[in-house]
């Protein structure tokens, strides 16, 4: 099988123009395959790159140089550092999802309508949604009381909770997922843990960030650690 | 793909005074005014261009004064264009420049085709009308003229953008700003539009109506499907509402993106005092 992502001399840096135009190198030369089906996590200090990199995939950051290769479904080889932004629209939509460590949610709809309105506007419709939303939230133990609550009033592992769900539920191709059991006990992360795994048999692809070296140990084929916006190592797990 | 368009825009551009080609030129972010230097002219909207695709919703943000309420004035003929070149899918099939139509074919494109909401409902709405009437009105110029069918599909318009269906037959001066919004909503939704335009709907509404409209016009756009343009100086709303973003300043684009990348990765230096101003 092809590489599902192929990162080429990616570099990163930012250039704010209302502070003098200061600038900051946040990633260089960064180079990586990733195979389908496999899940890489992605270590390294606070500060050393790995939410900028993930984001430069997702495209929230656009490259500074270099090439972020992804094949799709239908064998057609996108690269996010160049693509129109309507390609990347129609990835996000289908293919690639991104989880990040805070829940980012348009205000006003209830936890379970954010997570069933991931599906029903991919495929289904929002009551089949709804139906899979309610399972997911059963196993990483929401409380049911608040499934019909609007999550920007819960607490920092509630929201996590719905954030994973919202991953969970998309099926997608390539999941980038930043910190999924940061503030979580242990039996919740290991049922978070549980269902990323699920995931990855359906056939998705998983980069993790964490910190956290029990979800490190049981998710990651392979490590790789970041320091100063370089990869520096490969660890083979 | 790329041919998968429901509005192209090309080189649109607006100029107040003497309309030559060089004033482009002479004028934009790279001198930090839209007024050319030589001949005092104005360039309102200069040299646009943008893809808008079905189902989208696009929002171009900017301060007053940067051209994004001209760009959709022009979009819906309230402005004449100085040039440029507008397709739209659903006018012989986007192979004709939509502002070289006829006054007559103008109307109809407008009146059946597009649904604009105003920043200020005086603009959108007649006050001498009942808030029913000014559906009715819309139906009317888009041929609906079976009475009891317009009564009803007015009905059904105010119950979905939550204006009590009890009060239709009051005049909208009557109503508060939230209210008036909506029922200009329901009017510019009226006819099922396949684009819808909608200059800074909340601008001068407190914030839980603005909460109101905003959810409003997502659940539209979720059930209905239209392609919007949303012009906002309020980043919360292109936020809220939009996939991509054009940012304008001095009537040109200086950059677009998508939106998450707008806000958070902006690339140009006007666009990072923008993010940098938001609360």
């Amino acid at each position: 099988m092809g590489k599902l992502l192929e990162i080429v001399d990616l570099h990163k840096r930012f250039e704010l123009h209302i502070l003098n135009e200061k600038a900051i190198e946040a990633l260089d030369q960064v180079s990586l395959q990733m195979e389908e089906g496999e899940i890489i996590g992605l270590t390294g200090k606070t500060g050393s790159g790995k939410s900028t990199l993930m984001k430069c995939i997702y495209r929230t950051y656009l490259a500074s140089g270099g090439s972020i290769f992804f094949t799709t479904a239908q064998g057609e080889r996108i690269d996010f550092a160049t693509a129109s932004e309507h390609d990347v629209l129609r990835i996000r939509k289908t293919e690639m999802t991104y989880c990040s460590q805070f829940l980012q949610v348009i205000p006003r709809v209830p936890a379970i309508d954010v997570v069933a309105s991931t599906v029903s506007s991919r495929d289904s419709s929002i009551d089949q949604g709804r139906e899979l939303a309610r399972g997911i939230f059963e196993t990483l133990t929401l409380p049911a009381e608040l499934w019909d609550a609007y999550p920007a009033t819960f607490s920092g592992g509630e929201q996590q909770r719905v954030n994973i769900a919202r991953a969970i539920i998309a099926r997608p191709r390539l999941l980038l997922v930043d910190e999924p059991t940061a503030s979580l006990d242990l039996k919740t992360k290991d049922a978070v843990i549980d269902l990323l795994l699920g995931l990855k048999k359906g056939g998705t692809s998983i980069i993790l960030i964490t910190h956290d070296a029990h979800t490190l140990e049981r998710m990651a084929n392979r490590t790789l650690h970041l320091e100063h916006g370089r990869l520096k190592e490969i660890i083979c797990a | 793909m790329e041919s998968n368009w429901l509005l192209r825009v090309r080189n649109l551009t607006r100029i107040y005074g003497e309309s030559t080609p060089d004033v482009l030129e002479r004028t934009g972010p790279r001198f930090n005014s839209n007024i050319c230097p030589k001949t005092g002219a104005v360039v309102a909207c200069g040299g646009i261009s943008f893809d808008l695709f079905p189902g989208e919703v696009l929002g171009i943000v900017g301060e007053s004064g940067s051209g994004k309420s001209t760009l959709v004035q022009m979009l819906y003929f309230d402005q004449e264009a100085s040039w440029g070149e507008v397709n739209f899918r659903p006018v012989e099939d986007g192979n004709a420049n939509i502002l070289e139509l006829s006054n007559q074919r103008k109307r109809y494109t407008r009146n059946h085709l597009m649904g604009m909401v105003y920043q200020n409902p005086r603009d959108g709405l007649n006050f001498r009308f009942s808030a029913g009437g000014n559906i009715a009105e819309k139906l009317l110029m888009a041929g609906v003229f079976h009475v009891g069918n317009i009564r009803v599909r007015g009905q059904d318009l105010l119950g979905k953008t939550e204006v009590p269906v009890k009060r239709m037959d009051e005049s909208p001066a009557r109503f508060s700003g939230g209210m008036q919004q909506r029922v200009q909503i329901a009017k510019a939704i009226a006819n099922n539009p396949p684009l819808l335009l909608l200059d800074e709907i909340t601008s001068g509404l407190d914030v839980s109506v603005q909460a109101k409209v905003l959810d409003l016009i997502r659940g539209l756009q979720q059930d209905l499907g239209i392609s919007m343009i949303v012009v906002s100086h309020d980043l919360g709303v292109i936020r809220m509402l939009t996939d991509r973003t054009l940012v304008m300043k001095h009537g040109r684009i200086v950059e677009q993106g998508l939106t998450d990348q707008i806000l958070q990765d902006p690339q140009n230096g006007y666009t990072q005092l923008l993010v940098s101003s938001l609360l």
